[in-house]
């Protein structure tokens, strides 16, 4: 099955609509963490060898990790929700489980290696920091700040997963009626981009 | 005839006012008329507080050095000011009155796409406000910085910085969700018929004041939250101590405060081209021109933030490229000023208040945007920047502009709102009033900047005084102008005469709705076979 | 206006899979790219360049923009992403022409 036909307008839901509103929102948010990829860029454009060597402090393996984390989730919610709409309703709960699962785990690993380095004294306004370089003080006050940000919209997206889940399994949300489910997913998918871009401009920078 | 058949016959004289009583059936409406007076109260409140504001400011600069308060009050006065105005009343004002409102009905909808995120947005414009007002009195004091906001200072000083730009950042929300909403019912809930084309210009104005809500405001958002947490983690992303740059917060801050200053007029200027063809019984000259230039206003527009850091210390080769974009940016607005004027030119003019508040934005505002481009040329920008000159300009732009056109709509869309009429008379005299007062305050103002009065300063030298004795005399003025238009309103809500539901015989769509509006706007969903302003149909049919 | 009669067109699981797997292995190559070959001053444009991919890939596959209707979905990216160039620009301007040298 190939096609399935929106859903109605039993109680008058655009569905167009409701996803252009989703969507909008999402430019809204993209725009949030670009102005901090901003601030990034000018601060690594006038200090790249700071930037470079700090960037040797952070975890190479668990960014990475990271990353097929976030990656594999955005796997498991959009098929998850392509089961709901082909009413496969135990899979797309399966599924949410999944991605709500690694969403987790991706915090209790930011968790350890924020937890490492404040363990350091790496951490905004720090002895440690503030004796280091300009360069160094600022790309973790960044890293900090963006990473954290990300984290909390993780956190969200975890939560708006766990009401959609407990949703379908009322059967609130279904094969008929599944718009907010997608615009979950959309929310997720947007929390995965940005770290998409986090990930090697932390991460990678040689 | 069947009980149905009678309810239905019934059902709509009953205005939406009348659909259901009691408080908490206005707090939480989903009624996008409801909601959007909601709104009308909170910002005619909040625009008075700002009055009040200003009122102390101009009687403490009535003379130099200390008259009724000292200079960090000054500083606190002057920061408030600017908030309150700013962000409780000349952002939000016209498009969650106006837009909330109105939009849906002229486009043929029962509403708003997304009803309770509306809810939400008010609901988040009262909670940013409230914070802002704690602000005031809890944590060091209110805001000394100017509703600016500039690092370092922001960072250092002792006074409830963070709880004020939590608030911003609170409104900043509330604002991106309108956006989001006004847009998406565009899009979606035109009436059959209602193509872009026959869309009035108000809802043109509100749909690209939108997009700069939805593109620009989370930019303030974030740099809100970097100073809250420079303050309290030390992050230094603006703190040179650390490395970081006090200019960069400059252009996050006026990324988003620039476009700002286009979400306040944009809506200003939809609603001229909505009432000037009414008053002038003829179609407005160059609809296209008029919506797409709303929409090039708000795309270069986003380009010229530099501006206002000529001589902050940003490169030479930014200050030119600003600049050249600075002068780009008047073109569409000034399309828009002949266009009302070419359509004015033999028209059937009709003299009432709507209308006189409309000539006289145009007026104000060309004086504004000229005064602006003096300032936008690299060289004089070097002497009349931090000025008088600078918030002469924006009051010429901002109270002169968006400030008439939002008294024109109140003036316009009064009857349709509450049913009633308004004394006319007194509505042209205390228009009268206010356009004395304002040129007598916001010229002298102009002229103090070209002298060289720094602004935001709470003491000067003798050879200011006289030009700031006249501006204390033109507020007061301007001000009485004030009560007396209000005055006539609220006197107009309660014992005004009931209002015919089309009194200017206007041609879009809430005109041909009761006078107040039932709660579905329309008992059918009209299909559109024509424009707005086709006034030469109205005539036809008497 | 009525949307009744839309239809959504559905992808095969198989396909989000397959757009996972090119995910996984263009992070590979960022990592491989970064840490193993050492481009200089390459390195942001091909880090960029490979993690925009990888985000057109989420954007077309995983939240649907292959499948939606043109007019406005497909210009709302292409929109932010000239938002986002022009600040960053012109902020650019001001940054590197600064003239003095910390």
């Amino acid at each position: 099955m190939d096609e399935v036909k929106a859903p109605a307008i039993e109680e008058a839901i655009d569905y167009t609509g409701a996803k252009l509103g989703m969507w909008l929102f999402i430019l809204s948010e993209l725009l949030l963490f670009g102005g901090m990829f901003i601030l990034y860029a000018v601060h690594r454009y006038k200090s790249p060898g700071d930037f470079h060597h700090a960037s040797t402090e952070l975890d190479v393996f668990l960014g990475t990790l990271n990353t097929i984390i976030l990656l594999t989730s955005s796997l498991s919610v959009a098929v998850s929700i392509t089961a709901i709409q082909k009413g496969e309703r135990r899979l797309s709960i399966v599924l949410l489980m999944v991605t709500m699962a690694l969403g987790l785990l991706f915090l209790v690993n930011k968790g350890f290696e924020w937890t490492t380095k404040i363990g350091h004294g790496i951490y905004p306004n720090s002895p440690t920091l503030l004796a280091r370089s300009k360069g160094e003080i600022l790309f973790f006050g960044l890293y900090y700040v963006m990473t954290g940000l990300h984290g909390l919209h993780v956190l969200v997206g975890v939560c708006v997963l766990c009401v959609m889940l407990i949703l379908i399994a009322k059967g609130k949300l279904t094969q008929m009626h599944f718009t907010p489910l997608e615009n979950a997913g959309l929310y997720w998918h947007l929390v995965d981009i940005i770290w998409i871009f986090l990930y090697p401009l932390f991460y990678l920078i040689t | 005839m069947t009980s149905t058949e009678a309810a239905e016959s019934v059902r709509p004289k009953i205005s939406f006012y009348e659909d259901r009583r009691g408080i908490l059936s206005w707090i939480l409406t989903l009624d996008h008329k409801r909601i959007g007076l909601l709104y009308l109260i909170f910002v005619i409140g909040f625009f008075f507080s700002g009055v009040v504001l200003g009122f102390f400011m101009r009687l403490e600069m009535v003379a130099p050095g200390g008259r009724i308060m000292g200079p960090q009050t000054y500083n606190s006065l002057f920061t408030l000011h600017g908030i309150i105005m700013i962000f409780l009343v000349v952002i939000p004002a016209i498009p969650t009155i106006f837009g909330n409102f109105f939009l849906p009905i002229q486009i043929g909808a029962r509403d708003v796409a997304f009803p309770r995120i509306n809810l939400l947005s008010w609901w988040l414009y009262i909670s940013g406000a409230t914070i802002v007002f704690i602000s005031v009195f809890t944590g060091g004091g209110p805001p000394d910085t100017g509703w600016t906001f500039y690092a370092p200072y922001s960072l250092r000083t002792t006074v409830n910085v963070p709880l004020a730009v939590f608030g911003v950042f609170i409104l900043g929300m509330s604002s991106i969700l309108t956006g989001i909403n006004l847009v998406t019912t565009t899009h979606r809930l035109r009436a059959p018929g209602m193509t872009w084309k026959r869309l009035p210009l108000f809802v043109w104005g509100i749909y690209s004041t939108s997009w700069v809500q939805i593109l620009a405001t989370p930019v303030i958002g974030i740099t809100m939250v970097l100073i809250f947490l420079d303050r309290f983690f030390g992050v230094g992303v603006f703190d040179p101590t650390k490395g970081g740059d006090p200019i960069l917060y400059q252009h996050m801050f006026w990324i988003y405060s620039h476009p700002a200053t286009y979400i306040m007029i944009l809506p200003a200027m939809g609603i001229v081209s909505d009432v000037v063809p009414v008053f002038a019984r003829k179609k407005i000259f160059g609809y296209t021109a008029i919506a797409v230039s709303g929409m090039a206003i708000a795309a270069v527009g986003s380009l010229v933030w530099g501006h206002h850091m000529f001589v902050s210390g940003q490169s030479d080769f930014a200050d030119i490229l600003f600049s050249l974009l600075t002068f780009l940016v008047a073109i569409p607005s000034a399309i828009k000023v002949f266009n009302w004027v070419a359509t004015l030119h033999k028209g059937s003019i009709v003299i009432e208040p709507p209308l006189l508040f409309c000539l006289s934005f145009i007026f104000l505002f060309s004086i504004g945007g000229l005064t602006g481009l003096i300032q936008g040329a690299l060289a004089p920008n070097v002497h009349l920047h931090d000025t008088y000159w600078i918030p002469a300009h924006f009051h010429y732009i901002i109270f002169g502009g968006m400030g008439f056109g939002l008294f024109a709509a109140f003036h316009y869309w009064f009857p349709k709102m509450f049913g009633r009429m308004y004394d006319r008379g007194r509505a042209v005299r205390a228009w009268v009033i206010m356009l004395i007062g304002f040129n007598i305050f916001y010229f002298s103002m102009l002229l103090l900047g070209w002298e060289g009065m720094p602004r935001r300063y709470y003491d000067y030298l003798p050879q200011f005084k006289t030009l700031h004795i006249t501006a204390t005399f033109g507020s007061w003025i301007l001000i009485a102008g004030l009560i007396i238009m209000f005055a006539n309103l609220f006197h107009g809500l309660f014992k005004g005469q009931k209002a015919e539901d089309n009194p200017w015989n206007g041609v879009t769509l809430e005109w041909q709705i009761p006078s107040p509006p039932p709660t579905e706007n329309f008992e059918k969903i009209p299909a559109i076979q024509h424009g707005p302003h086709d006034f030469k149909e109205l005539e036809k049919n008497g | 206006m009525e949307n009744g009669e839309e239809r959504i067109h559905l992808l095969k699981y198989r396909t989000y899979v397959f757009v996972w797997f090119g995910l996984v292995c263009l992070t590979m190559l960022t990592y491989t790219v970064a840490v193993g070959i050492h481009p200089g001053g390459w390195a942001v444009l091909v880090a960029l360049a490979i993690a925009g991919t990888k985000s057109s890939l989420v954007l077309t596959y995983f939240m649907h923009l292959k499948s939606e209707k043109p007019l406005i979905f497909k210009v709302i990216i292409p929109l932010v992403l000239a938002v986002f160039l022009v600040f960053i620009l012109l902020t650019f301007s001001d940054v590197v022409f600064r003239g003095v040298v910390e």
